[in-house]
């Protein structure tokens, strides 16, 4: 298994050329606002073009060490930074003929050849960027922790094609590993196969297909008697939002009440999406569904979706957080604390599944669908613990318009101007209560202020 | 009184005795077979077993993890997985809490989990009513439990504790309902001997809830996948499940006999495993009773005996799997039946055990005519004398002069 | 003995062959057999070895530990005497036989001597060699004066450390320009007045016509009468293939080894790759360019080829490229210059100031640059002249400012 590293991304769309990452460059590198020094080039934007960027790739397969004769150039095992040597660089500039990006590039004002080195893994360039246009990316630690760990579902899931659930189901199971059992109600993931067919399992770990209406309190069960006998098995459920918000509420109500050492997860594809796209409890308002149809009478659905996550927190269980699969990094971290916190209490992760199927987008998109719903506030990722109480794990200040994410999705095509603006409203309400939460947290514990 | 006879034990250990309710006796024998879990959510008249058993747990009488949940439905499931963790469990419920458990309920047998739970029978709604009947479980007798039906306080501290056997044999693995009907028996106090506790554990062993099913990531197996429909192997594969769950209720009605013989002889007590003849031998008629009731009709037969009737009665203790042998050896024996309902079957216009007799005089080969009594509803008595009318119209039933409808003892009470 | 992957060399284009195999087979036997008694380096350092810019022990490419790592047997002091293809083995000067599955053949060039009366009886150094290195600086501590013959990369180099260490360096080149394969006339010019500024002797368009021995040095007479007498002589007149030993085997070779583009020979199971390999030129031919990219990119394929990696891309062709520091000064060039009608050609500079830049363009595409002293990024170009990429969008554009033009057309590609 080879080994992945953090690096940056640049999204052109978002830069405006200001140039502050270059001088921010000079800064860290020379000492000296003279962006000549900088080692990222912000190439400045020509007639209907877009800013272009000239930085190092940190190419997995790099030419320029290649063509290095002196051994000044090595890609580094530990942090994946294209390292110069200045001691044994001999100034032959054969590696500026390696590089098709001008990642390594001769600085006639220092003398040699220079190229980012990602600062030591803290990017002074990004630290500067008023746009975002430049971000650190740190996943590769996911991939280099998890990608080598055992998949525990079978190949040949049966998910529709951009479904995000398959994706989400098998990062959760690689981390939360063998030692697990796993309850899948009926929905999505159990209609891929997951529990498996005519017998035959979809799954390395054991794994149910428990009811629409049990499955926290049947893993409460499991989990009980195998605490009763001293086992470490973690108890998991990968249910829809049918199976958590409408007829397995109850039971997943009753199970964070008792604070049963349970690892639920919801994955909200906002409806029925596994049996022909019927409404739920958190189908949101306005959605198209095929029990809350357009027609002369009705425009979707008339009421708002429940605020489940929140409901959740109302329970004072051990954990509760939002995840988005566009946010992976931000998943994995409270996957993390939802595994521990599951050992003794119950953890809640309400997980954001956008449905090309059911939604009426193209499959392609589904993970752009993911972030704009964080972007535009429409979903908020945050995290509680009775501890802490409420706090953002990605606060979006400026959120986009919520109409550029309703535009993307088919259920939504029938909206007027009205339902739109309603939607914002009440996206901002959600946000601004939201917000309040965490000011009340921020007051009970002013150290977790973020 | 119950066919008992204490003549013989190979019990080592001296047992206690204790002057209980039904509920209580039900807790003591769960206590005896020690379970991993119990699950309880109360309901009357079912709630004094579950407040026996959870003050048990809360005083270290019983080292069982108590689980407090939201319903019945809760209960059902957390124990499905508390069996598919390889654990022992216990609830009780009726009534309203059965129908509202109904979903995970049906599912059990087909889990092959051997779970016992105490149904504390109650009439259902509507109307509103919280007294005693059949009815509760007389509306499940098809989803695949076993249902044994005890007729003494003393019984149910008993077949509580052999359900355990029966249910985790390995030619059974399903689950067992021990009724005991509510009021009459729930809250009737009596004495009752509590055997041993070693004595117990000696005769049920450790339990093995989850060898051919389990979540258990050292033998991890898909449970219950889902089969495919339209011919081939999905079909075939439900079919094959079907005619296990089909056997294992069949080897039920040996394992049941088995288990209640070395009841009999470890603590003494023998129950009639199947069904039970009282006074048959000689009998030209015979009434067929079920649960607390027969206590007050074999009173009715012997005073009948004294007038010289030759009638007998036969007792159902095992209802489902049917006891078609037992039932059609006995039946064998007499040309008129009556038949004493607790519940109604709403799609024949009898009783439910009536419409079983009926089928199981079938295979006698004689068309034996039999009537049909309805008595006991909503927590009314079925007194002696309520009995004797039934003696008497039995002794009268002959072909063609039977009523279509069943006769409703408590009537005109 | 036996090795599934057997390579000849161990410079640049084995060094990257042996990489990729590894990339495809992790546990296949590789060996990697090397004339050389060092560990692997680059001829490309060896000025710099000189000049004691690099330490010899400061130039290893890869270490023991590498070739542990990636389980390759590494042979030096190894030396082929003959290859039979018939019975896929190979013969050393030690007498040992190797049979190979697969046979990669990157023993690179050895310098060329010229035809010059007397050459036999004097002392004379080459570069080509880390020993040749260590030599030539041990000469230089005791050397006052040197002749540098060719104005080659390595003969230019090298005449620079000397002048740098105060040796009074004449530099003799048959052609009329230094560095006549790279640079236009115009180039070369600032170049040579950079040189003759630090004291050098530049003389072009002169040929060595005898040598003899004098003291520990020697007397050269050149070809138009005036003599030069130097403690030093430093031969520099280019390298021819190593092919010598593969006589007889059935390879088919011309001034180097033929290889087509997954530089395959003309025999099953036999690769060459480096300087050895003659292979297809960018703009047609079968052409030896001996520089350290080509030496890269054919080992990668060849490598790949050898190990059954069905992705390998054919080679591109060669293109002609360097980058040159002299004197704290840069000259680049990438791709040919005009070689008849139908090429644009932009110049641009100041020679005065030493800065100069040259361009030429076919239909709208990018044939050759080159620049002293105003950077661009040769990687970029290179990539503009192999991928074709039209330039005429941006034509204008692009001969104001090559370097920003090209970095943005790459950056467009990356996204």
């Amino acid at each position: 298994m080879g080994k992945c590293f953090s690096t940056l991304q640049f999204h052109t769309s978002r830069c405006d050329g200001c140039g502050d990452c270059m001088t921010a460059c000079a800064q860290a590198k020379a000492n000296t606002d003279d962006q000549a020094y900088s080692r990222i080039h912000i190439l400045p934007k020509t007639a209907g073009e877009v800013v272009e960027l000239a930085l190092c790739r940190q190419c997995a397969d790099p030419i320029c060490v290649m063509n290095c004769p002196s051994g000044a150039l090595s890609k580094n095992g530990d942090t994946g930074v294209i390292d110069w040597a200045e001691s044994k660089c001999v100034n032959c500039l054969l590696c500026t003929a390696g590089c098709a990006y001008a990642g390594i590039v001769y600085e006639a004002k220092v003398g040699h050849v220079a190229k980012c080195d990602l600062c030591d893994g803290d990017p002074a360039c990004v630290k500067v960027c008023p746009s975002e246009a430049i971000e650190y990316r740190t996943a590769a630690r996911i991939f280099n922790a998890y990608a080598g760990k055992e998949d525990m579902f079978c190949r040949g899931l049966s998910a529709c094609h951009g479904c995000n659930s398959e994706l989400l189901i098998r990062h959760t199971m690689r981390m939360v590993g063998p030692d697990s059992v796993v309850a899948a109600p009926p929905g999505c993931i159990p209609g891929m196969g997951t529990v498996g067919y005519n017998g035959q399992t979809g799954a390395k770990v054991p794994i149910f297909h428990s009811l629409l209406t049990n499955t926290a309190t049947m893993l409460a069960g499991v989990k009980m008697q195998y605490n009763r006998v001293g086992r470490d098995v973690t108890a998991i459920a990968l249910a829809g939002d049918g199976g958590t918000s409408d007829a397995g509420f109850q039971s997943v109500s009753g199970a964070a009440e008792r604070n049963d050492p349970i690892l639920f997860i919801c994955v909200d594809n906002e409806g029925y999406m596994n049996t022909g796209m019927q409404s739920s409890g958190v189908t949101p308002y306005g959605s198209w569904t095929s029990t809350t149809p357009v027609g002369g009478q009705m425009q979707g659905k008339r009421t708002e979706a429940k605020n489940l996550p929140i409901i959740m927190t109302m329970h004072n269980c051990s954990y509760v957080a939002t995840a988005s699969t566009a946010f992976l990094e931000d998943y994995y971290a409270k996957l993390e604390k939802a595994i521990k916190v599951a050992k003794t209490g119950m953890a809640y992760l309400h997980v954001h599944a956008p449905c090309p199927t059911g939604w009426r987008f193209p499959s392609g998109i589904t993970t752009e669908v993911c972030r704009m719903q964080v972007r535009t506030n429409f979903v908020a990722l945050w995290e509680y613990d009775p501890e802490n109480g409420l706090r953002f794990t990605h606060p979006v200040d400026r959120p986009e318009p919520v109409a550029d994410y309703l535009k993307m999705i088919g259920k939504y095509r029938h909206l007027s101007e009205e339902q739109i603006a309603h939607i914002q409203r009440t996206v901002d309400e959600k946000i601004t209560y939201l917000r309040q939460l965490t000011v009340m947290a921020a007051t009970r514990h002013p150290a977790s202020v973020h | 009184m119950t066919a008992v006879t204490d003549t013989s034990r190979s019990a080592s250990n001296k047992p206690s005795f204790v002057v209980c309710e039904g509920n209580e006796a039900a807790a003591i024998g769960v206590g005896l077979a020690r379970p991993d879990v119990v699950a309880v959510y109360p309901i009357t008249p079912q709630s004094s077993l579950v407040e026996h058993l959870s003050q048990m747990i809360a005083d270290g009488r019983l080292q069982a993890d108590l689980m407090n949940v939201e319903g019945e439905h809760a209960v059902m499931c957390g124990l499905q997985g508390v069996a598919l963790a390889g654990g022992r469990t216990f609830t009780a419920t009726c009534g309203p809490g059965l129908a509202f458990m109904f979903e995970p309920y049906v599912r059990t047998p087909g889990l092959r989990l051997p779970m016992v739970a105490s149904l504390v029978t109650r009439d259902l709604l509507t109307p509103q009513c919280v007294w005693g009947g059949q009815q509760d479980a007389m509306v499940v007798r098809e989803a695949g439990w076993i249902q044994m039906y005890c007729e003494t306080v003393q019984e149910i501290l008993d077949s509580t504790v052999m359900a355990y056997k029966i249910a985790e044999h390995r030619d059974v693995m399903l689950p067992i309902n021990v009724c005991h009907d509510g009021n009459y028996l729930s809250f009737g106090v009596t004495r009752v001997e509590v055997p041993d506790q070693q004595d117990v554990d000696e005769f049920l062993g450790p339990p093995n809830t989850n060898w051919h099913i389990a979540l258990d990531p050292l033998r991890p197996m898909g449970v219950d996948p889902l089969t495919g429909g339209a011919g081939g192997a999905g079909p075939r594969n439900f079919v094959r499940y079907r005619k296990g769950q089909v056997r294992g209720m069949q080897n039920a009605l040996r394992v049941i006999r088995e288990v209640h013989a070395a009841w009999g002889e470890r603590f003494g007590r023998y129950h009639a495993p199947l069904v039970e003849e009282y006074r048959l031998d000689d009998a030209d008629y015979a009434l067929v009773t079920i649960g607390s009731m027969t206590g007050a009709a074999k009173d009715a037969i012997d005073i009948a005996r004294d007038k010289g009737e030759a009638v007998g009665l036969i007792k159902i203790k095992t209802f489902r799997p049917f006891p078609l042998e037992a039932m059609v050896a006995a039946l064998a024996k007499v040309k008129r039946i009556g038949v004493v309902d607790r519940s109604v079957s709403f799609g024949w216009n009898c009783g439910p055990l009536y419409q079983d007799t009926l089928g199981a005089i079938y295979h006698t080969g004689r068309a034996i005519p039999a009537i049909s009594f309805i008595g006991g509803l909503a927590g009314a008595d079925i007194t002696v004398e309520h009995f004797a009318r039934a003696i008497a119209l039995t002794r009268e039933a002959e072909w063609g002069r039977i009523s279509s409808e069943p006769v409703w003892l408590n009537e005109n009470d | 003995m036996r090795s599934k992957y057997m390579i000849v060399g161990s410079s640049h284009a084995a060094l990257e062959a042996a990489t990729a195999i590894r990339l495809i087979d992790a546990d296949g036997t590789l060996t990697l057999l090397t004339r050389d008694a060092h560990l692997p380096y680059s001829p490309t350092i060896l000025p710099y070895v000189v000049s004691g810019r690099s330490q010899p022990d400061n130039v290893v490419l890869r270490d023991q530990a590498y070739f542990n790592d990636n389980a390759i047997v590494f042979v030096p002091g190894a030396t082929v005497v003959s290859i039979d293809p018939a019975q896929s083995s190979l013969r050393l000067a030690s007498g040992d036989t190797w049979r190979y599955d697969r046979l990669l053949i990157a023993t690179g060039a050895a310098p060329m001597l010229p035809p010059v009366r007397g050459l036999t009886d004097v002392p004379f150094h080459v570069l080509r060699s880390l020993d040749d290195a260590i030599n030539l600086r041990q000469a230089m501590g005791q050397a006052r004066s040197a002749i540098v013959l060719g104005a080659g990369l390595i003969g230019m180099h090298t005449a620079e450390n000397m002048a740098k260490a105060d040796i009074a360096v004449t530099v003799v080149e048959l052609q009329s320009h230094a560095l006549a394969g790279y640079f236009e006339p115009r180039a070369s010019a600032i170049i040579e007045r950079t040189f003759a500024r630090n004291g050098i002797s530049m003389l072009m368009g002169q040929t060595l016509r005898s040598v003899e021995r004098k003291g520990d040095g020697c007397l050269a007479t050149l070809a138009d009468g005036q003599t030069i007498a130097a403690d030093l002589l430093l031969l520099c007149t280019g390298v021819k293939p190593n092919i010598g030993f593969l006589n007889g085997s059935g390879i088919e070779v011309d001034t180097g080894i033929l290889v087509d583009d997954l530089m395959r020979t003309n025999l099953p199971n036999i690769w060459a790759a480096g300087d050895v390999a003659q292979a297809r030129g960018f703009w047609g031919g079968k052409v030896i360019n001996g520089i350290l990219p080509n030496a890269v990119g054919q080992g990668r394929i060849a490598g790949l080829g050898m190990a059954d990696d069905a992705g390998v891309t054919p080679f591109a062709g060669v293109v002609p490229l360097n980058t040159y520091s002299f004197f704290g000064q840069q000259a680049i060039s990438v791709g040919r210059g005009s070689t008849g009608s139908g090429f644009e050609i932009e110049e641009c500079g100041n020679e005065a100031d030493g800065v100069y830049r040259h361009i030429v363009l076919k239909d709208g595409q990018l044939v050759g640059i080159a620049t002293i002293n105003d950077f661009i990024d040769a990687g970029i170009m290179w990539q503009l002249i192999l991928r074709g990429t039209d330039l005429s969008p941006v034509k204008a554009e692009f001969i104001a400012n090559p370097q920003l033009t090209g970095r943005r057309l790459m950056s467009q590609t990356w996204r």
